[in-house]
């Protein structure tokens, strides 16, 4: 074991108290990859603002106390309650199958990993890690159009000690199907937390895929999430993500354009406060053209937060016709915030558009003028200029239904930090 | 009600106000005239309370109080209005968003209750329909893609719900057509009354022909260096500006 990896015989043990399911082959080649590697180091480019020290520690103090499944308190604003969607749950890496078994929507089919079995992608010790303790996850099959979104909610928990969770969705979108669908996670309890998440989607030619992804956790887990897309012709991609929450998160979406006139939106916001580290990392692999990928996020940061957002698109040989325009903007309301923001456009082809921007600023002094002579006090002002910078993100939530639940908690969250004092 | 005297300011340490006086009675409509960069717009400014300018001497009192401990936004509540020369695009900030925040800001200043959604709603259009605004404006963004008559529109909807005892309007018939300069012009002739007061700062003569003003001053280097009644805006438009600077440095 080297100083990146865990306690190979904890692990095993761990594994083994995992259901024997069809699973269990691939949790032992992924095991034996993950101990190969160990999770990833600053000393690798894409992690080098990212240091995962304290969920190593998370998971070795886990490990110690003998992988322990806790079960999260209900909440009591779980958008499950609110957000009329089919409500799919997994808690603490474990599915619901309460909610498995009510799933009923035409056009669409769940089962559970374990019996559809596991798709696998690129390497990545962090899927590795996922695959090796993985409980199970779900497959979601749209085979025509669902009228209603899916939702997905991550819920996990530490009451009392430590917690490590995986959590596995498989999303296969036939020819021409089309759904929304709401990843969610939420975090609650005292105690320390590591949630672990993968993601795929894969959109057959003429597919269309609302995808929102929000992040709530408590201020004090932790979380890195992988989503791996791909699209094939003519299929299109509305995403947006929104971050508020958690202590170390670490997102990285992969888009792979494989299909002629296929088009990829997909935004972000992220708001981070004293004590929190987001980091963002987009990459979009035009492999074909004529397509189009569009990618804009936006960042809100106050005390001492650290941000990341590094956004590649690499524009194939042969990917003539390709469109592809990616914005980064964060707004800074204290000096000692900072935010690592990093373009990345790789061209390997003529025929082409292009375009990326990134800003980093503060409020505009005038604008804040404005409405202060209009009798908006300071910390009104500040407040009402932080919104309109977040709405600009939280107008394109390509599903109707989250986009006044999305607004309030962004708002109470620039509320809060509009509260405390700007260093 | 609102008292200059001997009023320094500078900006990044440019003296631009040099030694200003002027006294405004309620009921008063006043014209600030002059030459670009003599100082118009930087009253306005240090009146409203803009931080990018210090006031290095003088006093400016309203209705008795020391308008320089004010914030900009106290200033505001109190019934200083300022209709700004570029009024700021604010996107992502519904218009009416603010003027309820800002109707509300000075409601709860002068101890009286919020303002129901309803009543706002009714008063809102009313203004707009005196003012030849489409209701539709409530629902965008602060000045968001406004042309610039409908930018000094807005101002003067603001002006009109927020009701000020003083008005100070900076340029603002600067880019508009007749006809927008029209009903600019109805707009803030409906505000007149005795206990309040309006100053104009305006290059150009031409929005006195449509809001007849008490007093006419004219600013040259900083300073008041004239003033008279409103003929005196028909002998500046006769003769230029060039007089007026060349009386400064006499």
């Amino acid at each position: 074991m080297n100083d990146r990896g865990l306690p190979m015989d904890a692990l095993q043990r761990a594994l083994s108290a995992l259901p024997a399911t069809a699973l269990a082959p691939q949790r032992a080649r992924a095991l034996q990859k993950f101990q190969d590697s160990g999770f990833p180091e600053v000393r690798h480019e894409d992690w080098k603002y990212t240091d995962l020290s304290p969920v190593i520690e998370i998971s070795k103090k886990w490990l110690e106390a003998g992988a322990p499944a806790h079960r999260p308190a209900a909440a009591t604003d779980s958008p499950a309650n609110t957000i009329d969607a089919h409500w799919l749950v997994i808690e603490n890496g474990q599915i619901s199958a309460h909610r498995l078994q009510a799933f009923e929507q035409q056009g669409v089919s769940v089962a559970k990993l374990s019996d559809s079995g596991l798709s696998e992608t690129a390497a990545s010790p962090l899927e590795d890690l996922n695959t090796a303790l993985l409980h199970d996850g779900l497959k979601i099959t749209v085979t025509g159009e669902a009228q209603k979104p899916i939702g997905i909610l991550v819920s996990d928990g530490a009451n009392s000690s430590v917690g490590v969770s995986q959590a596995r969705v498989d999303i296969e979108f036939s020819e021409g199907a089309s759904a929304s669908i709401i990843e969610y996670h939420a975090s609650s309890g005292s105690g320390a937390h590591f949630a672990n998440s993968v993601v795929t989607l894969k959109l057959a030619s003429n597919a269309v895929a609302r995808y929102v992804r929000v992040q709530d956790r408590a201020r004090h887990h932790c979380q890195t999430g992988r989503m791996t897309v791909s699209l094939q012709q003519h299929a299109k991609l509305e995403h947006a993500a929104f971050d508020l929450g958690g202590q170390l998160v670490r997102n990285d979406l992969f888009i792979d354009i494989a299909g002629a006139g296929a088009s990829a939106t997909f935004n972000g916001l992220y708001i981070a406060g004293d004590g929190q580290h987001i980091d963002n990392h987009t990459r979009v692999d035009h492999s074909v053209g004529p397509a189009e990928s569009r990618q804009e996020y936006r960042g809100i940061l106050k005390g001492k937060a650290r941000c990341v957002w590094n956004g590649k698109a690499i524009v194939h040989e042969g990917a003539d016709g390709t469109d592809a325009e990616q914005a980064n903007h964060n707004l800074l309301l204290s000096r000692k915030a900072e935010i690592d923001a990093k373009p990345e456009l790789e061209i390997y082809t003529d025929d082409v558009k292009c375009s990326h921007g990134t800003t980093v600023g503060q409020l505009d002094e005038t604008a804040l003028f404005y409405l202060r002579a209009r009798g908006l006090d300071k910390q009104h002002a500040t407040r009402v200029m932080t919104h309109a910078f977040a709405a600009e993100i939280i107008k394109q939530t390509p599903i109707a239904v989250l986009h006044d639940l999305i607004a309030g908690k962004v708002e109470a969250r620039i509320g809060k930090l509009s509260e405390t004092e700007s260093e | 009600m609102l008292d200059i005297k001997n009023l320094h300011a500078s900006i990044l340490d440019t003296e631009i106000l040099r030694g200003l006086s002027l006294s405004v009675k309620a009921g008063e409509v006043h014209a600030i005239m002059g030459p670009n960069g003599s100082g118009k717009s930087t009253l306005a400014q240090v009146v409203a309370g803009h931080a990018d300018y210090v006031v290095t001497e003088g006093s400016v009192e309203f209705n008795g109080k020391d308008l320089l401990e004010l914030e900009p936004e106290e200033r505001a509540r109190e019934g200083i209005f300022l209709g700004f020369q570029y009024p700021v695009e604010i996107p992502g900030v519904n218009n009416a968003y603010l003027l309820k925040a800002a109707v509300n800001a000075k409601r709860a200043h002068h101890g009286q209750g919020e303002m129901d959604a309803f009543e706002f709603l009714k008063l809102a259009k009313e203004k707009m329909s005196l003012l030849g605004m489409d209701p539709k404006f409530l629902n965008r963004g602060v000045n968001e893609g406004f042309s610039g008559g409908e930018k000094k529109r807005n101002e003067i909807l603001q002006m009109a719900m927020l009701e000020p005892s003083l008005a100070i309007l900076d340029e603002t018939d600067s880019g508009l057509d007749i006809d927008a300069l029209k009903s600019v012009a109805e707009g803030v002739n409906a505000l007149r009354s005795p206990d309040r007061a309006i100053i104009l700062v305006t290059h150009y003569q031409r929005l006195l022909d449509y809001i007849e003003p008490d007093f006419v001053h004219v600013l040259s280097a900083g300073r008041i260096v004239r003033s008279g009644d409103k003929s005196l805006a028909l002998e500046l438009e006769e003769k230029g500006y060039d007089w007026v600077k060349e009386a400064a440095t006499a």
